[in-house]
């Protein structure tokens, strides 16, 4: 192939004048100019990226140039150039490596998020100062109001006599680190939240659907084995932990956020079945000790379970999942010498579910 | 095709030089596609390599008086930077977080330290992103530089900011002057430092269209309003919904037909009005802007100069939020149908498995698709108007042009200011 000269223009470096040359391809690229001669050895050429047919090459780490618009030259440079996109990592077999490490990286990051990150905060939420739980507690306590669209609290008073001296009774020599403070609040949904500093929201639909005065104390002993467990800032440590990590370390590009959002749904939706099945032992313990039914948890559960069922999607994130082995569970604990004792009697059990009598009833939906 | 140089052109001073960028974009989409896939699998961290591949192919595709620019920044040094800001901002936030959690006087405040903690380390870093990205950009050999200090710059930040804020905004476009005066009075080509001469009165007119637009109808609708009601608002106005949920109101039925109720809906429909079109302002105002900074701009003798229309900038939000429509209007028929196919098929067929599978693949693929969309019309079409609209005058002078010998700075410049996402983190441009 005869070699035809090119026309182009140099640029040393050292300045961003623009030499007209004429280049031809040998060996070597030679560059001929008025005061220049050049060879560049072919294998130390890199080009840049530019949009054919303009053309940029230069010797690989050092700042000389030569510019040009010919389609021949660049496709024989293209041939004889062994290394002419190499700084380019797309020519490269690196981005397959890089995309490999990445992958790890990142599935390292998640599996801290959800194994490490619960683990550490199950050695810090001991050493976190009683009062800055209590302060923590009253924060998400609001939260909780928000969301569930700030039920009004139930305060009848006779009834919450009633309810002070259970729990009184059922604290006594308990071990609790912080004194419960229990508020009880109208709402259609049968639970009861721990929130940290020993804050237990009881929701007034649980008192209604309990059927004896033990099944709604055995609830709230259970959520005492949650305060005495300090489980609440365990569950917040590690919750704001994982998401600040995964959200600081994955960035912030439309598939990961929503990754983000689903993984912390799923990491605070509850407490550990270790966890769950620990404050049921403790609430074995309250019940028989303060004179109740210990076995009136498991028939509390398994009837409420029951009703969620209907609900198939919104249990797949619910806290309790695994009912019946909790309830088979706590029966085995609490053998049979319990069974039908009663915690309180008839007339306070009456006074006790008429808690909301303060609160005027909602209008019909 | 080789053409002889055009020698007798080039030797004179005062000819100008054009700016071109190559609209065609051939292989953009690939890159896009990639990019995204990419970074999608990994979590992310392939964010850093995809930018560093659009910056390469933006600035090669620039060509500026015959010569294409040069992107020499590597996706490595991007990454790196980005882990020891993650290592800088872990214990600020964490000290953020002590502080507010252990001083109860200071929780009240948290949220406004935060925020100005990390709008001053965002400005510092913004600064120091720009850095980075002059000294990885070169012309005929040639490399850019930025020296100034970015705590400087981050104090005239905060410092115009607050003064914006007493001003009621009247002293945002004197701001955005300083700033501007003081990035490019510290931008280096070679040896060569730039010059901007912007004022703030320049541009003091069309930032008071936003003023005529949004501020005086609804300082006029409230101030009617208010006269309507003798300035004094009845507190009874917005009463509790009957058989709604806690904490939903509805208006009063006691003030229909009042004056209080017409001029409150003239109040309510003025701000309905004046937002949209407040937002329909912007791409006029930050394209007059743009014109006035590259006219501003010079070299020595070698000054720019630009005739950029605000059109040029309508033009790509019109095209992208066309098709985000035309996108929403297929997604809503597709869904529908799916919803009544459900109905008649009944939950139990399975069938809404594929209907998950299909939302699954319709959000990836949106996503996909607006972010190539975004690259190709937005980011493309607004670089291809600054650029083509520009012309280098006296561009002989730029042939004085010396290297300089000062040292390149670091890669961990700007890894700051994608972990805290602040002003367009990670920009493709200057």
């Amino acid at each position: 192939m005869p070699a035809h000269a090119v026309y182009g223009t140099y640029s040393d470096g050292l300045s961003a004048r623009a030499h007209p040359v004429t280049l031809v391809l040998e060996d070597s690229l030679e560059i001929t100019g008025q005061d220049l001669r050049l060879a560049w050895t072919l294998a130390d050429l890199a080009a840049g990226d530019t949009a054919a047919p303009l053309m940029r090459v230069g010797p690989a780490g050092r700042a000389e140039r030569v510019e040009f618009t010919d389609e021949a030259l660049a496709a024989a440079l293209k041939d004889r150039c062994p290394d002419l996109y190499r700084s380019d990592p797309s020519a490269s077999g690196g981005r397959l490596r890089l995309v490999l490490w990445s992958i790890a990286a990142g599935i390292s990051v998640i599996g801290l998020a959800i194994y490490g990150v619960p683990a550490i905060a199950v050695r810090l939420a001991p050493v976190v100062p009683a009062a800055i739980e209590a302060r923590l507690g009253g924060a998400v306590d609001g939260q909780i109001g928000k969301i569930l669209g700030d039920p009004p609290v139930c305060n009848d008073a006779p009834a919450r006599a009633v309810l002070d001296r259970l729990i009184e009774r059922m604290t006594a020599n308990g071990g609790l680190p912080v004194d419960p403070a229990i508020t009880v609040r109208r709402h259609a949904i049968a639970n009861a939240l721990t929130l940290p500093g020993g804050r237990v929201v009881v929701l007034s639909d649980l008192i209604d659907q309990s059927r004896t005065p033990d099944e709604f104390a055995g609830v709230l002993a259970h959520e005492f084995g949650h305060v005495a467990a300090r489980d609440p800032m365990r569950a917040l440590l590690a919750a704001s932990g994982s998401s600040f990590l995964l959200s600081l370390v994955l960035g912030d590009l439309t598939g990961s956020t929503i990754l983000v959002a689903v993984g912390q749904a799923a990491i605070s939706a509850g407490y550990s079945r270790e966890a769950e099945n620990a404050a049921d032992t403790y609430s074995v313990e309250v019940m028989s000790r303060s004179g109740g039914d210990a076995t009136a948890l498991a028939t509390i559960l398994e009837r409420i379970a029951k009703d969620d069922e209907k609900a198939e999607f919104a249990s797949l994130l619910r806290s309790h999942p695994f009912t019946k082995e909790r309830a088979n569970r706590i029966r085995a604990m609490a053998g049979t010498e319990t069974v039908g004792r009663r915690i309180l009697d008839e007339t306070e059990w009456a006074t006790l579910k008429g808690i909301c009598r303060n609160v005027p009833a909602k209008t019909a939906k | 095709m080789s053409q002889p140089p055009m020698t007798e052109t080039r030797s004179g001073m005062d000819r100008s030089g054009a700016i071109t960028f190559d609209r065609t974009l051939r292989g953009l989409t690939g890159v896009a596609v990639r990019g995204f896939l990419l970074s999608l699998v990994t979590f992310g961290i392939y964010r850093f390599w995809y930018v560093t591949e659009l910056r390469r192919y933006f600035w090669n595709r620039t060509v500026v008086d015959g010569s294409p620019a040069e992107y020499s920044g590597t996706g490595k040094e991007l990454f790196l930077g980005f882990l020891v800001a993650v290592a800088i901002l872990i214990p600020v936030y964490v000290l953020i977080f002590v502080a507010t959690i252990s001083a109860p006087w200071l929780a009240a405040f948290g949220s406004l330290l935060s925020f100005l903690i990390l709008f001053v380390l965002g400005q510092f870093a913004v600064y120091r992103g720009r850095r980075y990205r002059a000294s990885r950009t070169l012309w005929r050999g040639i490399r850019l530089g930025q020296d100034g200090s970015a705590i400087t710059y981050a104090l005239m930040a905060i410092g115009w900011s607050l003064l914006t804020l007493l001003t009621l905004g009247l002293a945002f476009p004197f701001m955005r002057a300083s700033l501007e005066r003081y990035r490019i009075n510290h931008t280096l080509i070679g040896s060569s430092r730039m010059e901007s001469t912007a004022r703030g009165r320049s541009l003091l007119l069309p930032w008071l269209a936003f003023y005529v637009v949004v501020f005086l109808p609804i300082v006029g609708a409230l101030l009617a309003f208010l006269v309507a009601t003798d300035f004094n608002i009845p507190d009874d106005l917005f009463v509790p919904k009957e058989g709604g949920k806690p904490g939903e109101t509805e208006f009063n039925s006691d003030y229909d037909g009042t004056p209080i109720a017409t001029f409150g809906a003239l109040l309510l429909s003025t701000l309905g009005i004046t937002f949209p079109l407040g937002l329909l302002l912007i791409p006029f105002y930050r394209a007059r802007e743009t014109r006035l900074f590259m006219n501003a701009a010079s070299l020595g003798s070698v000054h720019l100069s630009s005739t950029l229309k605000a059109r040029q900038f309508y033009w790509p939000y019109f095209v992208y939020l066309l098709s985000v429509i035309g996108f929403v209007l297929i997604l809503g028929l597709v869904i529908g149908g799916g919803g009544l196919l459900l109905q008649t098929q009944g939950m139990e067929s399975g069938f809404h498995w594929m209907l998950v599978l299909g939302m699954v693949f319709g959000y990836l693929g949106g996503a996909l698709f607006f972010a190539v969309l975004y690259v190709r019309v937005i980011t493309a079409r607004l670089w291809a108007a600054v650029a083509t609209t520009t012309v280098v005058e006296n561009a002989g002078g730029l042939d004085a042009v010396l290297a300089s010998s000062r040292r390149v700075g670091s890669g961990l410049n700007e890894g700051l200011a994608d972990a805290l996402d602040v002003g367009g983190a990670l920009e493709v441009g200057f």
